[in-house]
């Protein structure tokens, strides 16, 4: 069966070598993006145009449905871009592929190699070194850690949405994560 | 569906006489098959990726179709990425199949690269463009207008990523002859929007963002009256104020000016029941009617009203409805209307709606043709559920997530129901953690003489008699 979701704390012992001067530049490639609409709960995303994707996860209802109908997909996605300070090529994450914030910190702990502090983290005084703090980006432009909205309204309503669409539904958004000691 | 190379590989060695494949929805498999494929089905027609995820190992794919290799009418790739097709493997193909009418890019094929392309096939009737994005030029603007104006036959037009408004005019030639056109892709917005949708007289089937608002759909209305087909998408579904003035005053303008209107998808963030009631006496003729709230509870923005009574009326004078989508503040009178009326209705799709089981009994037992139902967040699952337990087994599917449907009604419906597979997902935990009263979060009920399947993930569960009985 499958594990339980435990807490998320991940240890890594190895400490992060990142630059610390390409933080400007990471940080002024983002501004330049527009970003100025946002989730009616606070994630900030871009008004690029929507394309396909697929989703991953087989137990969404609409993979299930059978599509009679020309053109119609049953699939959805919700990509995230993520980057991490000091390097300027990013990552893509799936937020409706991802059951909950711990699912995602875990995934993008992964991804990146680090450990992340985030709204519920435990944070290990000693190691503070070695964590990166996960933030997004809202309408007003601030820099928002990231657990505070309830993790299933976004993902709900991508889920309505998607549900009346048939259509694969791609909105890229952003997350940042940035070095612990600039952020706190 | 998980498809992997390994499988395609079997069907290449299988079926050399392969006419027609067509990957919907697909996954799990990689260019690799695909060069199985190509290399093996010299008789292939038809290959269409439609909406699969493809991993990429190499853009050389297109290279395994053999230079004898002239069958191809219909390639389907806009699903693939960055790397998975050589383009000038694309080109040849393309060049050497004179029977090719349908051809739909992926969006990395830079628009540059289209002309080419095109003068290849001019036979084409349905093409998909890659990014339609790129600095002005003007040998690559003449280039692709030549080319497009060379298509005669060209009549169903999509792909447009990332379009620009600087080179929708090199279409303009083929606009007339147009009968579809998917710009849902497309962030152009007026007047350049409404400029192309006015010069396309023939258009039968429009798929295109909210950037067209209501004066876009007015134009619409008035420049295509053989339409039959719309689907306005939002351009910011997120966004807490409307960036775009749509509304459902387009849609009554579009209802209103094109007689042969059956089939609508409707994004957008206010309705009224009046608007509602006037868009079903002007279109009694819908087979297909979504319509889709941005805000899933919304009521009547003129009277503060459920839309129940719109909705009705959609049901009631659209006697031939076959697919009804539902949003909006609704109570159960919505539902009561629809198990009275929408005798044809096949697929109805329910979110945030209802206030209780008879909501769901009105459906169960009032619509005879029902197939596939969808429901999310509503407040109702048990006592209708078995109530029509019987009504299941007639149907193709039932889905429900986040409504209040018990544990224990799962596992009853289980035993009482062998034909039915009951699939329970929960992320949870498996459901022997939990109460009987506690509600699952999704459930996915299908009939089936295969009996339950065992290939699920670990968070699906069946609730069959076995089950039922490990338990107790």
């Amino acid at each position: 069966m499958r594990r339980a979701i435990s807490y998320c704390s991940s240890s890594i012992g190895s400490s992060n070598h990142f630059d610390s001067s390409s933080t400007a530049t990471a940080a002024s490639s983002s501004s330049q993006r527009d970003h100025n609409t946002d989730l009616s709960l606070g994630l900030s995303i871009s008004t690029s145009p929507l394309y396909a994707r697929k989703q991953r996860s087989p137990i969404k209802p609409l993979l299930r449905l059978e599509l009679a109908e020309q053109d119609e997909c049953n699939s959805a996605t919700f990509y995230v871009k993520v980057y991490m300070e000091g390097i300027p090529i990013g990552r893509k994450v799936d937020l409706l592929d991802r059951r909950s914030y711990c699912d995602l910190i875990k995934t993008l702990e992964h991804m990146f190699n680090t450990n992340l502090i985030w709204a519920e983290a435990e944070v290990n005084g000693d190691h503070f070194e070695e964590y990166h703090v996960l933030t997004y980006e809202d309408k007003e432009g601030d820099w928002m850690m990231v657990g505070d909205v309830p993790w299933h309204t976004p993902q709900l309503k991508l889920f309505y949405l998607c549900m009346y669409c048939r259509m694969f539904l791609s909105v890229v958004r952003r997350l940042k994560i940035s070095r612990s000691s600039a952020e706190l | 569906m998980v498809v992997t190379d390994e499988s395609l590989e079997l069907v290449a060695k299988s079926f050399t006489n392969l006419q027609v494949l067509v990957l919907f929805s697909c996954e799990g498999f990689s260019t690799d098959g695909l060069a199985a494929i190509a290399a093996s089905c010299k008789n292939l027609r038809e290959l269409d990726l439609r909406d699969s995820e493809v991993d990429d190992l190499s853009g050389h794919w297109l290279n395994h179709f053999p230079d004898t290799y002239t069958s191809l009418v219909s390639l389907n790739i806009s699903c693939l990425g960055s790397d998975d097709v050589s383009f000038s493997a694309l080109e040849r193909l393309v060049g050497r199949c004179p029977n090719l009418r349908r051809l739909l890019l992926n969006r990395e094929v830079p628009l540059d690269k289209i002309a080419n392309l095109l003068s290849r096939a001019p036979q084409l009737i349905e093409f998909g463009t890659g990014t339609y994005a790129a600095e002005l030029r003007s040998d690559v603007y003449s280039n692709l207008a030549e080319a497009f104006c060379n298509c005669k036959e060209l009549k169903s037009l999509s792909g447009f990523w990332d379009a620009v408004p600087a080179y929708l005019p090199v279409i303009y030639s083929v606009c007339s002859r147009l009968t579809s056109l998917n710009l849902s892709y497309a962030p152009i917005q007026n007047p350049d929007l409404t400029k192309l949708v006015s010069q396309c007289p023939s258009l039968q089937r429009m798929l295109v963002l909210d950037y067209i608002e209501d004066s876009g759909l007015e134009v619409l209305a008035s420049s295509c009256k053989d339409l039959q087909e719309l689907r306005v998408f939002p351009s910011d579904p997120f966004g807490e104020e409307p960036n775009v003035s749509l509304t459902e005053k387009g849609l009554v303008a579009v209802s209103s000016g094109c007689p042969k209107l059956q089939s609508v998808l409707y994004f957008c963030r206010q309705m009224s029941n009046a608007a509602l009631v006037t868009i079903a006496q002007n279109c009694p003729n819908f087979t297909r009617f979504r319509l889709c709230l941005l805000d899933p509870k919304i009521a009547d923005y003129r009277t503060l009203q459920p839309l129940d009574v719109g909705f009705g009326a959609i049901v009631e004078h659209c006697k031939d409805l076959r697919r009804l989508s539902l949003s909006g503040l609704l109570t159960d009178c919505v539902f009561e209307y629809i198990g009275m009326h929408a005798k044809k209705l096949e697929m109805l799709s329910v979110a945030f709606a209802g206030e209780s089981d008879l909501a769901l009994h009105h459906v169960l037992s009032g619509c005879e043709s029902l197939r596939k139902l969808e429901i999310m967040n509503c407040p109702f699952g048990d006592k209708a559920l078995l109530a029509n337990a019987a009504k299941l087994e007639t149907m193709r599917s039932l889905w429900m997530s986040s409504c209040s449907v018990s544990l224990g009604a799962c596992k009853m419906l289980g035993q009482k129901m062998p034909r039915l597979n009951i699939e329970v997902m929960d992320e949870k935990g498996p459901p022997d953690s939990r109460a009987e009263s506690d509600p699952v979060d999704k459930l996915y009920i299908y009939r089936s003489v295969a009996g339950p399947r065992f290939d699920m993930p670990p968070f699906v569960w069946t609730m069959d008699e076995d089950f039922a009985s490990e338990l107790s």
